[in-house]
This record gives C-alpha cells, sequence and structure tokens, in this order.
C-alpha cells in the first residue's frame, strides 16, 4: 500500500469518525443524565435530514440554514420527547422504569420512520451539500462535500465540549451525569437539566443528519446503520462519557476504514464491513461493559 | 458439638481495598450468633460470601467439613443455607403465596401441593393467611421481612443469615420475630444475624461476634463483649447503638 | 365453563370461529392475511414470554425468525431432509443459538442486553446477507411448498395449529414451576437464587425456549411464503413484532399473540392509510406503554374482572 492511500484511508476514516461522534454524542449525553439508552437516536438523525430537505430543496435557502434548522427544530422535538415520554420514569410513574425506557424508545423509533415514510414517501431525497466538488491535498484527493460536512462537525463537536466545559449549563449537565443526587443537593434543577439533554442530544443527531443527508441520502431508514455505529462507539467509550464517545468514533472510523483494505476477499470484506463493529461491541459489554474509559457503571 | 460452619483465614478485597482480613469463625450446630461492629467493619461482605454472592479473596468456608466457599447462592440454598436481605427481596408482582412456593419448588422431589399446603402452615405460623392471595407489593415493610422469614422456613434451613431484619420493623412485629427466631433455633438451626439494633443483639443471642474493619476483635458471650474496652473502642467516632 | 373469565370465554369463542372460517366463505385473500397474522402471534407471544415474564429484552426475535428460516430451507436444500425434520433443524439452532446469546449475556441487563441482542442480530443478519453464496443474499431464497399442493385453507390451518400449540405449550411452562422460577427471576435474581433456584439456568433456558419458538415461525413462514430475504430479520421488522406484543399486551403471551393476529388484520383492513397504519401502530405503541402497560387485552381483563 503506497503512503498516498494510507493517509487516504486514514483522512476517510477520520471523516467518518466525525460523523460517528456527532451522533454518539447525543447518545452519550442523553444516558449520563438520564441514564436511558435513546433507541430512537437513528430516527431523530433521519429526521435532521428531512429538516434539511425541507430547508434547502423545498425553501430554497442555503445549506448552512438546513443545519441550523435541523438543530432548532430537533431540539424541540427533544425536548418535547422528554417531556411527554421520559420524565414519567422519573416522577415514579413508571412501574418498571428500565423495561418501559427501552420499549418507548424503539416504539418510538417504529413512529418516526413509518411517519417519515408517509409524509415525505420512501424516495431518497439529496439537498444541495454546503461544499460541492473535490478538494486536493497535493496528491490526496478528497471528495469535498464530505470534507465540508465532517469540518462542520468538528467544529460542532468542539462547541459542545466547550459549552459542558466553561458553561453553567455545561456543568450543570456534568454534574448530573457524575452523581444525580449530590447535584440534586447543590440546587441543580434536575428537571430541567433532563430536558436540556435529551434536547441537546436530539439535536446534535439533527446536525448530524442534515450535515451527512446531502452526503449520502436521505432516506426513511437512513437512521438504522449510523445509530448502531453510535451504539458500538459508546460502548467502546464507556456509556455516558463524552470523552469515551469521541474515543470511541475515532477507533471505529479507523478500524472500519482499514479492516475493509487489509482483508484480502474484498467483496466479503465490504459485506462484513458492518459486522466487525458489532462484534467489537458484543466483545466490550461481556468483558469490560464499563468500556475501555469509563468507570465501573451501575446496571442499565 | 461439633463445628458445623468453619470459616478459616477469609479475606475479601474490593479492588485495592481490604473488606475482610484473615477471619476465622468457627460456629457449631444451633448456634445463635450476633454479629455487630461499625458500618463497613465487613458484616454484610461476610454474610454474601458465605451466602455465595461474593467470592473470597482468600481461604476457606467449609460446612459439615466439606468446602462450600464459591458455591453459587442457589446450591447454597438447598444444601440449607438461607438467608434475609438487608432490603427486602420480596418478588413484589407475585402472590405472597407464590413468593413463598419459589423456593419449595426449588427442590423438584416436592409436589405442588405439597408445597402449598406447606407454605400455608408457614403463613399460618406468620399470621399472614389473609394475604396469601395478595401481591406482595401491597406489603407493609414489616409484613415483608415476615414475607422474606416465611420464605426462608420453606426451605428447612439449618443455617439462617439474618441481616439487618429489624430495620424498620414495628415494636410489636418485632417481638413476634424474636419467636421466630428462637423457634428455628430450639428446632436446631443455626443462626448468623446482624443487627445494629443491641437490644436485639443482646437480648437474643448467646454468643456476639465483633467486626471492626474487616477483622475480629471480639468473640464471646454477651456481657463479655459489652464490656470489651475494644468494642467499645471501635464504636467510639462511630455511632453509639441503643 | 364457570371457572372461565369473561375474556377468557371471548378468546374461547374466537378460537372455534376460527376454525370454521375457512368455511364460511372467507376469500383466499384473507386467509393469506390471517396465516401471516398466526406467524406474527407465535413471534409476539415468543418474545413476550421472555420479556414478559423473565424480564430479559431481547431485539434478536426477527433475527432467531430468520435463522430458523434459512436453516429450515438450507438443510431441506443441501442436506436433502424432508420438510418436517427440516423444520425440526430450524428450531433446533434457533433454540441452540438463544441458548448461548442467554448465556452470554447471563450478567448483562436491561439497555446493555437490549444492544448485545441488537448486535447478534444484526451480525446474523449481515452474515445471511454477505453469503450470497449459500443463502442467495438479498435477491432471496426461495423454499418449497410444506407439501405438494398445499393450498390457502392448509397453510392456515397448519399455521393455526403452529400458534395455538405454541401458546399452549408456554402457557403449559408458564404454569408449571418454571412460570414462577421465570417471574421471581424476573422480580429480584438474588432473591430468587437465595431460595434455591438455578436462576443462571433457568435465564439461559428461557431464553431458548423463546427463540427456538421463533425458529419454528420462521421456518413455517419460509415455506409459505416461499421466498425469504435478510429483511426478515431486520430491526424493523423486530420493531413491529415489539409494536404487536405491547399493543396486544406483552405480559401476557395469550395477549401478545392475539395483537399479532390483528395487528396483522388491520394492516389488511386499512390498506388506504397506506404507510400510516405503520405510523399509528407505532404511536398506539407508545401510549399503550404509557398509560396501558398490560395492554389492549390485558386492560380489558383488569375491566372486566373489576365490573364482575
Amino acid at each position: 500500500m503506497t503512503l498516498i492511500a494510507i493517509a487516504e484511508q486514514a483522512l476517510n476514516g477520520l471523516i467518518i469518525s466525525t460523523f460517528y461522534a456527532l451522533i454518539a454524542l447525543g447518545i452519550a449525553l442523553i444516558f449520563g443524565v438520564l441514564r436511558i439508552v435513546n433507541f430512537a437516536h437513528g430516527e431523530l438523525y433521519m429526521l435532521g435530514g428531512y429538516a434539511c430537505y425541507m430547508a434547502v430543496t423545498l425553501l430554497g435557502l442555503p445549506p448552512v440554514f438546513g443545519v441550523v434548522f435541523a438543530v432548532i427544530l430537533l431540539m424541540a422535538a427533544g425536548m418535547a420527547i422528554e417531556r411527554t415520554l421520559i420524565r414519567p420514569i422519573h416522577a415514579g410513574k413508571v412501574d418498571r422504569p428500565d423495561e418501559y425506557a427501552i420499549m418507548i424508545t424503539f416504539a418510538l423509533s417504529v413512529l418516526l420512520l413509518n411517519l417519515a415514510n408517509s409524509v415525505f414517501g420512501p424516495w431518497p431525497q439529496r439537498p444541495r451539500p454546503i461544499f460541492r466538488g473535490i478538494v486536493e491535498f497535493g496528491e490526496l484527493i478528497i471528495p469535498g462535500d464530505r470534507l465540508a460536512a465532517a469540518s462542520v462537525g468538528a467544529l460542532l463537536i468542539a462547541g459542545l465540549m466547550l459549552v459542558l466545559r466553561f458553561t453553567w449549563m455545561g456543568k450543570a449537565v456534568r454534574a448530573v451525569s457524575q452523581d444525580r443526587q449530590a447535584a440534586e443537593t447543590f440546587g441543580i434543577n434536575i428537571t430541567r437539566t433532563s430536558m436540556l439533554a435529551f434536547g441537546a442530544g436530539a439535536a446534535l443527531a439533527g446536525a448530524a443528519g442534515a450535515l451527512i443527508g446531502p452526503v449520502f441520502n436521505v432516506v426513511p431508514p437512513m437512521g438504522i446503520v449510523p445509530a448502531i455505529k453510535a451504539y458500538i462507539v459508546v460502548v467502546l467509550g464507556g456509556l455516558g462519557s463524552i470523552p469515551g464517545a469521541v474515543v470511541g468514533a475515532l477507533i471505529l472510523g479507523q478500524v472500519e476504514s482499514f479492516a475493509t483494505i487489509l482483508i484480502p476477499d474484498t467483496t466479503r470484506a465490504l459485506a462484513y464491513k458492518d459486522a466487525y463493529g458489532l462484534a467489537v461491541l458484543i466483545l466490550v459489554l461481556l468483558v469490560r461493559p464499563q468500556g475501555l474509559f469509563g468507570k465501573r457503571e451501575r446496571r442499565a | 458439638m461439633p463445628t458445623q460452619l468453619d470459616i478459616s483465614n477469609l479475606s475479601k478485597n474490593f479492588g485495592g481495598l481490604r473488606a475482610l482480613g484473615g477471619i476465622d469463625l468457627a460456629v457449631d450446630t444451633g448456634e445463635l450468633v450476633g454479629l455487630i461492629g461499625p458500618n463497613g467493619s465487613g458484616k454484610t461482605t461476610l454474610l454474601n460470601i458465605i451466602g455465595g454472592y461474593y467470592d473470597a479473596s482468600g481461604g476457606s468456608i467449609t460446612l459439615d467439613g466439606h468446602r462450600i466457599d464459591g458455591m453459587a447462592p442457589s446450591r447454597l440454598a438447598r444444601l440449607g443455607i438461607g438467608r434475609s436481605f438487608q432490603v427486602t427481596k420480596v418478588f413484589k408482582r407475585l402472590t405472597v403465596l407464590e413468593n413463598m412456593l419459589v423456593g419449595a419448588l426449588a427442590d423438584w422431589g416436592l409436589s405442588r401441593r405439597a408445597a402449598e399446603a406447606k407454605a400455608r402452615a408457614v403463613l399460618e405460623t406468620l399470621t399472614l393467611t389473609r394475604l396469601a392471595d395478595q401481591p406482595a407489593s401491597s406489603l407493609s415493610g414489616g409484613q415483608a421481612k415476615l414475607l422474606e422469614f416465611g420464605r426462608i422456613m420453606m426451605l428447612d434451613p439449618r443455617i439462617v443469615l439474618l441481616d439487618e431484619p429489624f430495620g424498620g420493623v414495628h415494636p410489636e412485629l418485632k417481638r413476634f420475630m424474636y419467636d421466630t427466631i428462637r423457634t428455628w433455633n430450639a428446632a436446631g438451626a443455626t443462626i448468623i444475624l446482624i443487627s445494629h439494633d443491641m437490644g436485639s443483639i443482646f437480648g437474643l443471642c448467646r454468643r456476639v461476634v465483633t467486626l471492626s474493619s474487616g477483622s475480629i476483635i471480639a468473640d464471646g458471650d454477651p456481657e463479655a463483649v459489652r464490656n470489651d474496652p475494644a468494642v467499645l473502642e471501635a464504636y467510639l467516632g462511630d455511632h453509639h447503638a441503643a | 365453563m364457570s371457572g372461565l373469565t369473561l375474556l377468557q370465554k371471548g378468546i374461547l369463542a374466537v378460537l372455534v370461529l376460527a376454525l370454521v372460517l375457512p368455511y364460511v366463505g372467507l376469500q383466499d385473500y384473507w386467509l393469506y392475511t390471517l396465516t401471516i397474522g398466526l406467524y406474527y402471534a407465535m413471534l409476539a407471544s415468543s418474545w413476550s414470554l421472555l420479556v414478559g415474564y423473565v424480564g430479559r429484552i431481547s431485539f434478536a426475535q426477527a433475527a432467531m425468525s430468520g435463522l430458523g428460516a434459512y436453516v429450515a430451507v438450507l438443510t431441506g436444500q443441501l442436506l436433502d431432509l424432508p420438510v418436517l425434520p427440516a423444520l425440526a433443524a430450524g428450531v433446533a439452532v434457533a433454540g441452540l443459538f438463544g441458548l448461548f446469546i442467554g448465556w452470554l449475556t447471563l450478567r448483562l441487563h436491561g439497555a446493555y442486553l437490549g444492544l448485545t441482542t441488537i448486535a447478534f442480530g444484526e451480525i446474523l443478519r449481515i452474515a445471511v446477507t454477505a453469503e450470497y453464496d449459500i443463502t442467495q443474499g438479498s435477491r432471496g431464497l426461495t423454499a418449497p411448498p410444506l407439501w405438494q399442493g398445499a393450498g390457502p385453507v392448509a397453510y392456515y390451518y397448519v399455521f393455526l395449529a403452529a400458534a395455538v400449540g405454541s401458546v399452549l405449550l408456554m402457557l403449559a411452562l408458564l404454569r408449571s414451576r418454571v412460570g414462577l422460577f421465570f417471574q421471581a427471576i424476573r422480580e429480584d435474581e438474588d432473591g430468587t437464587a437465595s431460595l434455591g433456584v438455578n436462576v443462571t439456568l433457568w435465564k439461559a433456558l428461557a431464553f431458548a425456549a423463546s427463540t427456538a419458538f421463533a425458529g419454528l415461525a420462521g421456518g413455517l413462514y419460509a415455506h409459505f411464503v416461499q421466498l425469504i430475504t435478510p429483511s426478515m430479520m431486520s430491526l424493523q421488522e423486530m420493531g413491529y413484532i415489539l409494536a404487536m406484543a405491547v399493543i396486544g399486551g406483552f405480559s401476557n403471551v395469550v395477549h401478545a399473540a392475539l395483537g399479532g393476529v390483528i395487528l396483522q388484520g388491520l394492516l389488511q383492513v386499512l390498506r388506504e392509510l397506506g404507510e400510516w397504519r405503520l405510523a399509528i401502530f407505532g404511536a398506539v405503541a407508545i401510549l399503550m406503554l404509557r398509560f396501558a402497560p398490560n395492554g389492549l387485552f390485558g386492560s380489558l381483563d383488569a375491566f372486566l374482572r373489576r365490573r364482575r
């Protein structure tokens, strides 16, 4: 393999990692604060893609506004979902909270996917991307739409890190993630923080959908595979860990990128590409359920 | 009397933390042993190792001369070691009667009819008969503790491990529980009782073992332990239990 | 029939009706729909056996049905097995795979278990898609009919017998002491172990039982539709099974089975609604989980009991 080919694979992996991280961070954020895995996360991502489609294709707005629109819309949707479906868990209104949380988010994914099928139809849409054409770094050639989407994604991730680190809201989110009870005694409004966390997690998924949708396609089932990748990423990094999600995404992106070219039988390697990460997920959960970096976690 | 339960040089580490260090404790058949000690002294850890919930880091436990450390809780239960939990573990969505049946039916030699007759008889002695067909979720805290007692009785245990059975229990019910424990004991069961309630411990037990920081610091009859300066020392700084 | 509740009498009446349906002039189209509904009844009830009684979540039920289907067809094709032994092979492989998953995941709970079962199911689906030489991948694998000349009425009765038989077997298991162990495990594993019940064994076996029934459903389905694709193992398919069980009532295998038949029937009745039907089912499942966790029939049952 030439140096250029290696660099190309590494960069491809990095771009994919950014996408994975964007989706995974939302799951991690939600799990951290609410202690639930959102099984509808892929469908929130899909809605982000359609938000972008509506803004860019139907309303003719510039692509960047597609992302902004998706963030706002999904933030609102996420907060509404938290308010109506998730809050009852923590208000003690549900008999078997663990089971309920898993099944209600899974049912939500059924609803959202088929809602999109009904409203938008099963046909793929392709809103205009932020940037078209190719970018050349010497001999290295990269599709511009991917690079632009990943760059915006990376900016969003950096922004999220800063918000979590330095703002009062971010501190509240981190405090609740670490110790719900202690956070409450220190006067943090758990209810508001929970709603905010779910909203922010959904907004991240929406942003990811709006950024990646134009690169690939916007279709109702578009969220299924990315969501599974994101589950792998968060499990790898330790459920609920924000830095873990970023590192997990970097690992998965590279592993997938190189595994496909290192395995001799290429067609087969490609066919099994999505299975490697799943095997990693099973292995991590069985051997080290707290993830590579997380600390021991109580049952979820 | 012969040694029934022999704990020898038992230790337990959690990560780098030493919870138990070299416990030696021999309990004879039919003894009623109180296990006391400040919070975090290792009482529940010891009970959890005897019951098979934790693996020991070192040492051994034998029951009638046979090694039992490392056995699964279910196997130990079938060998006749029954236990209660600090926070009751009743099956809330099952009826009181069904709660009673689980342990009896784990013995495949016992028919359902026989198990049910036995369960009803035990419920009668516990004055829970009228609640037999109610879901266990409807029980009060004290009644749940009683139900846990009943479930242990269904096992015909030779050894009973009780972890804080009197916590939050009404005084009248507490007296009833004393009687139950004494009846078990009189019928030949060995009992190891953890309690913060010193009145109960000294009223019931003929032998009191004191744990502090994972080691036994006193072991003897209640009077001796009560006046042992080392025991007082261990409790100083902790709360003075009533 | 004085020992039966009103709901049980209703279910018996439905069963009797089901037996005579082909002779009251029902079109083949509706027999076909009901047959598929009975397939889903088996999947929804076997899923609720695990989730509702043992408290173990699984998102691999559709994949297990697919496993049973592919094994049944492929053993028939490659080993020249007759249909019945091939079906049995499908059941056995699905059951053993369930035992394997159940044993591996003994220490996992809740969402962690959910994620692991998703991973197992997806790996299976990907493998079936990838091994094109054997499975024909997403082009689909053709399966022979159950027997030459089997018509809609015959299939309907086979599926009716299989579904009712499966549910009766599950009920027998649940009425036995094993059923009590299952529910005790659901309520509290440590407490159950402290009473001498081998929690490890029953948790693994419950998984195996649930997936074995799914394997049977899948095998029969393959010989009915006669063309199977990996999409029968998808998470979307799993979503429908979940919605059916939840709407019928996942804490009771009979209620879950009824949910499967009724939802599949409604899918055909409400054809003009197009894709909206599935969106509505999703919404109803959410409402059920939130406000009537015992499902349609569980709530109906409770309502009828209270009125008496």
